[in-house]
């Protein structure tokens, strides 16, 4: 029994597969790297949408910002893995389909590309209009007003609740496994197949995602405070 | 080298100016007094095109702010890039300051005249602390905004503008939201800033101020030049019953 007990709990079983776990959580940073540079740039363009002047683009911007924020981050990666192909096949005449990779990208920038859109737009609209006066009134074109006044400023005001953002994001990088995106849990499931150990290998894999959440996401708040810290008052 | 000219605007329905002309001289200093919503600050914002006259015009150095002569003679809004060009030339300073809360003091300062004037940075370090200098916060460069006092962020708004050496210095009722001992630190650098000829316009509600070192004063009621003149004239012996009232309601 003793015996027994000490194989269930044996680590050496990390080691021995280190080079595919390892790369197993680099799928999960490249996947999460690619989802929130999609998220960044479209939910700029929802939330410029949500504060335009037309009343058309307006309820475009709010229609995206609804539509994705609401929706399941796994109901989304279905979808868009195994019915977004269909649709585009059926338009094109074609057999189309998307490498997993690429659906879990898709499917989470779009989610997240909502929250995002919410976040960029109170934090445009917190910038009082005088500021902008004040540089055009020393001459600044409105290319210069946007890059050096308005997105500095947007940036920092958004900070801390973006970290926020990015931590749910990369723990939604988890679930990309059930579409076959080879992250740390789909390597941890292939193993556990193979010795039938899930004790180490499943709570391995629960504390290795959880330090890492823990680790950066603390450490970025440090920083995102100290840095906003001398700007307000 | 300023001249308004029947300035008219318009908010809606409501009439805020109703035809406003004057003139303002090199190195004179020019006060707007009035009441709220006599259309003192409106004014000014138009002379800075921060608002767009509804009718009339405004010439800096004889060269129109609103409008221009297309190749057809036929008289053209002016395009923004030519308004931002002839702004330069007047630096404007707001009641609420309005510095940018992500730069330092230093950043505040030398932003336009690096980013618009095109100064290397060198050169624009050097000018901005020499404005920081004329404002006595020399030693407050690398500073943000957030850890100045009221009156010190003014003398700071008063250097970034002064650092685009502009033909003319616009106050909007600078000291407004200001304690009465952070008022007296900034009127004391306007008042340097005059008696070095700086051409000054300032909407304020200091008296004292506008009687000691203003050139001109104008009484504004109503969207409406009531009174003009000399201070001593003008607060000596105010002909109109309202700019009497009103003298005597802030002299007390």
């Amino acid at each position: 029994m003793s015996n027994s007990l000490r194989e269930f709990f044996d680590l050496g079983i990390f080691w021995e597969y280190r080079s595919v776990l390892l790369r197993g959580l680099a799928v999960n940073f490249y996947v999460f790297l690619a989802a929130a540079a999609l998220a960044l740039s479209v939910g700029l363009g929802a939330a410029l949408l949500r504060i335009s002047r037309l009343r058309i683009l307006r309820t475009l911007g709010t229609l995206h910002v609804e539509i994705f924020r609401n929706a399941p981050e796994y109901v989304m990666i279905v979808w868009v893995h195994f019915v977004l192909p269909l649709l585009i096949g059926l338009l094109l005449h074609t057999r189309f389909e998307f490498n997993p990779f690429v659906s879990a990208m898709i499917a989470l920038g779009f989610v997240y590309s909502g929250y995002f859109a919410e976040t960029f737009r109170a934090g445009i609209e917190a910038i009082p209009i005088a500021h902008l006066e004040a540089a055009r009134s020393l001459g600044m074109g409105e290319g210069l007003v946007l890059r050096r006044i308005v997105l500095p400023q947007v940036v920092r005001r958004m900070l801390p609740e973006s970290i926020n953002q990015f931590i749910s994001l990369f723990k939604a990088t988890t679930i990309v496994y059930l579409i076959a995106v080879p992250d740390l849990m789909y390597q941890v499931s292939m193993i556990t197949q193979e010795r039938m150990r899930p004790l180490p290998l499943y709570s391995g894999a629960a504390l290795t995602y959880f330090a890492i959440v823990l680790m950066v996401g603390s450490s970025l708040r440090v920083l995102a405070d100290r840095w906003r810290a001398r700007i307000v008052a | 080298m300023i001249r308004v000219l029947n300035v008219h605007k318009r908010f809606g329905t409501l009439e805020v100016l109703k035809g406003v002309s004057f003139e303002v001289h090199r190195g004179n200093v020019v006060s707007m007094i009035g009441a709220s919503g006599s259309g003192k600050s409106t004014l000014l914002r138009c002379i800075n095109h921060l608002e767009v006259p509804t009718a009339g015009d405004i010439l800096i150095d004889g060269e129109s702010l609103c409008w221009r002569v297309d190749a057809g003679g036929k008289r053209k809004p002016r395009r923004l890039s030519e308004i931002n060009r002839i702004r330069r030339e007047l630096g404007i300073v707001f009641q609420q300051f309005n510095l940018w809360p992500h730069m330092t003091v230093l950043g505040n300062v030398i932003e336009a005249p690096q980013r618009v004037r095109g100064m290397s940075r060198k050169e624009a370090v050097d000018l901005g602390q020499a404005c920081l200098r004329r404002v006595h916060l020399a030693d407050k460069v690398d500073e943000y905004p957030a850890r100045l006092s009221g009156g010190q962020q003014q003398r700071v708004a008063i250097a970034r503008a002064l650092a685009m050496q502009p033909k003319v210095m616009l106050f909007d009722e600078p000291t407004s939201s200001l304690d009465p001992e952070l008022t007296v630190e900034v009127l004391e650098v306007m008042r340097e800033l005059a008696d070095d000829g700086t051409t000054m316009i300032v909407v304020t509600h200091e008296i004292g101020f506008a009687k000691d070192v203003s050139d001109q004063v104008m009484f504004l009621h109503n969207g409406l030049i009531e009174e003009q003149g000399p201070p001593a004239q003008l607060f000596g012996a105010p002909r109109s019953e309202r700019l009497r009232q009103f003298v005597s309601k802030h002299l007390q």
